[in-house]
């Protein structure tokens, strides 16, 4: 892979312009959460001392602070509260329509989240719809592992989608 | 006595889409600032806070405080330092500045903020601000251009408490008009309002002159103690009465208020400012709120308590915002005319509140005598307050 201007970087991917999370064990503690992902599951961290239910995933409770969590399940379906749409202008990397919405999944911490909604044309949404987990692959990046050399490793990502299809 | 800090002087450069460095622009703005206190020297400058958050990203430049320091001929002997709370990191910077020198660990500070956000394309700047949010969850949602988080908020405004359209570009009218004979602002446009209603749309309520434009543009202020100001100046002393910086989430998950449109975390930084400051906002004649976008100034003096929560399109589009109005804000433009150099930003809304104070503003308040500053910052992840006076705090 070329990179126009800056010669000396042919062929190397710079990780540190990456728009989605570097993912792999190597790099990040949260990996279980997007490990999951790849299963359909959608899930954050509670705390086995105080029952805190964090999102996002921490590797140390924001409450008291122990470091005994686990991974549970949170919703895959929940309703809009309010929604935009860009249609023109949509920023390098994403598609039109860029959609967002606010969702409710009916249990704390995610009775406010916020997240792109795909698989859904403009003018399709409305308050109070149902929408649903969606994920998705987003390109490998490569790790440098030593004496095995520079490996690809594959990644998700997730957004949610109209459970009624458009 | 007990060591009081005060602005001294300030200045920025020409604001817009300009050709030059970050450390070009760095250059402009101090120099404004020294024209603006022809008794103060450089050589006299002990300590320098510069505010930058985007110079990794586009000026591929960290650590920019000692490079600053150098090109602006400074030689800190206090503090040299830099801060990144991205829009509100010129604010962070006068906080800090102010506690040094009350603390007696510095006497004589620049707080100098600036952004070089055009990159040769412009793609790059767009593309960095993902990491403007929480760049796992929120950039990788879409979410690093603010426009859409602020169409939700406006929506959700007008759901909860009838806001129209109409109210938003009231807004935008407002600081436009107020920009015109701005020499330093990016846009110098008489707005009417059928021009604003009728603007193209970005993100649906959302429109043109509803989001403020990115900006390249520095800026700079002297803060020192009343007693150093004394020795250097005959105008008024403006003395930084009180401040907050409330921050209580950052992924928009964790967003702290009832819906967006509630903005929970601004009215814990208002009730602390105010009370430090040993003022209400009764007392406010003068304030600069961050209006990144129009909405944003309409929540904003919901919060700050310049009018009853939910009215604070009216409050706008009725002329409590214009000069004679309850309280005149954003008078030199605000972000929406004068554009939004983050670091920036929070040292042109002091400068601008202590001309006020000092009785020498292009549109002045008559009996200006305390003014507010405000930023959020990030995705309405945090609120920055500074409230200054023409009397110290007794």
């Amino acid at each position: 892979m070329a990179i126009l201007g800056i010669p000396i970087l042919e062929n190397l991917y710079p990780v540190t312009m990456d728009m989605w999370p570097v993912q792999a064990k190597e790099f990040n503690r949260i990996w279980q959460f997007y490990e999951n992902l790849k299963q359909g599951r959608f899930t954050t961290t509670k705390c086995k001392n105080c029952g805190k239910v964090a999102y996002p995933p921490r590797v140390v409770c924001p409450d008291c602070y122990s470091e005994n969590l686990e991974y549970i399940d949170l919703p895959t379906k929940g309703k809009v509260i309010i929604f935009s749409e860009e249609v023109r202008g949509v920023p390098l990397g994403f598609e039109s329509p860029l959609i967002h919405a606010v969702i409710d999944l009916g249990v704390e911490p995610v009775r406010r989240l916020l997240s792109r909604i795909v698989n859904c044309p403009a003018g399709y949404l409305k308050e109070g719809d149902e929408v649903q987990l969606c994920v998705f692959p987003v390109p490998s990046h490569p790790i440098e592992k030593g004496k095995q050399g520079t490996i690809m490793v594959d990644r998700v990502f997730f957004a949610f989608e109209p459970v009624k299809k458009p | 006595m007990a060591r009081r800090a005060v602005i001294l002087a300030g200045g920025q450069c020409k604001w817009g889409v300009r050709e030059a460095h970050l450390v070009d622009l760095f250059q402009e703005a101090a120099k404004a600032c020294f024209d603006d206190i022809p008794t103060l020297k450089p050589k006299d400058v002990d300590g320098l806070i510069v505010a930058t958050s985007y110079a990794g990203r586009c000026s591929f430049q960290v650590n920019t405080a000692p490079v600053i320091a150098e090109r602006l001929g400074l030689k800190p002997t206090s503090i040299c330092t830099r801060c990144d709370t991205l829009c509100a990191g010129g604010s962070t910077g006068i906080i800090l500045a102010k506690g040094l020198v009350e603390a007696g660990m510095a006497d004589i500070v620049m707080v100098a903020g600036g952004e070089k956000l055009y990159t040769p394309q412009k793609w790059e700047v767009f593309y960095s601000e993902l990491a403007s949010v929480d760049h796992d969850w929120d950039g990788a949602q879409g979410m690093g251009l603010p426009p859409p988080f602020f169409a939700l908020t406006a929506k959700e405004h007008m759901k909860h408490y009838g806001t129209k359209k109409e109210d938003l570009a009231a807004v935008s009218v407002t600081n436009y008009n107020y920009a015109v004979d701005n020499p330093v602002a990016q846009m110098q446009k008489a707005l009417t309002l059928e021009e604003a209603m009728s603007a193209p749309e970005v993100v649906p309520p959302l429109t043109l002159y509803d989001c403020c434009p990115i900006t390249d543009g520095a800026a700079a202020c002297i803060i020192t103690t009343d007693e150093i100001a004394k020795n250097l100046t005959d105008r008024p002393l403006v003395y930084i009465r009180g401040v907050a910086q409330v921050c209580l989430n950052s992924v928009t998950a964790n967003f702290p208020g009832e819906h967006l449109a509630d903005w929970k975390h601004l009215r814990v930084a208002a009730e602390k400012a105010y009370k430090a400051a040993k003022v209400s906002p009764s007392d406010i004649k003068v304030a600069q709120t961050h209006d990144c976008f129009s909405i944003s100034e309409v929540i904003e003096v919901e919060e700050l308590g310049f009018c009853k929560k939910g009215e604070g399109g009216s409050f706008c589009s009725s002329g409590q915002i214009r000069i004679g109005g309850k309280v005149p804000i954003n008078t030199d433009g605000g972000l929406l005319a004068c554009g939004h150099p983050f670091g920036a930003t929070g040292i042109r809304q002091a400068i601008e509140i202590m001309k006020q104070l000092q009785g020498r503003a292009r549109h002045q308040v008559k009996d200006a005598d305390i003014g507010l500053t405000h930023n959020l910052s990030g995705a309405n992840a945090e609120h920055t307050i500074l409230i200054y006076g023409r009397e110290p705090v007794k």
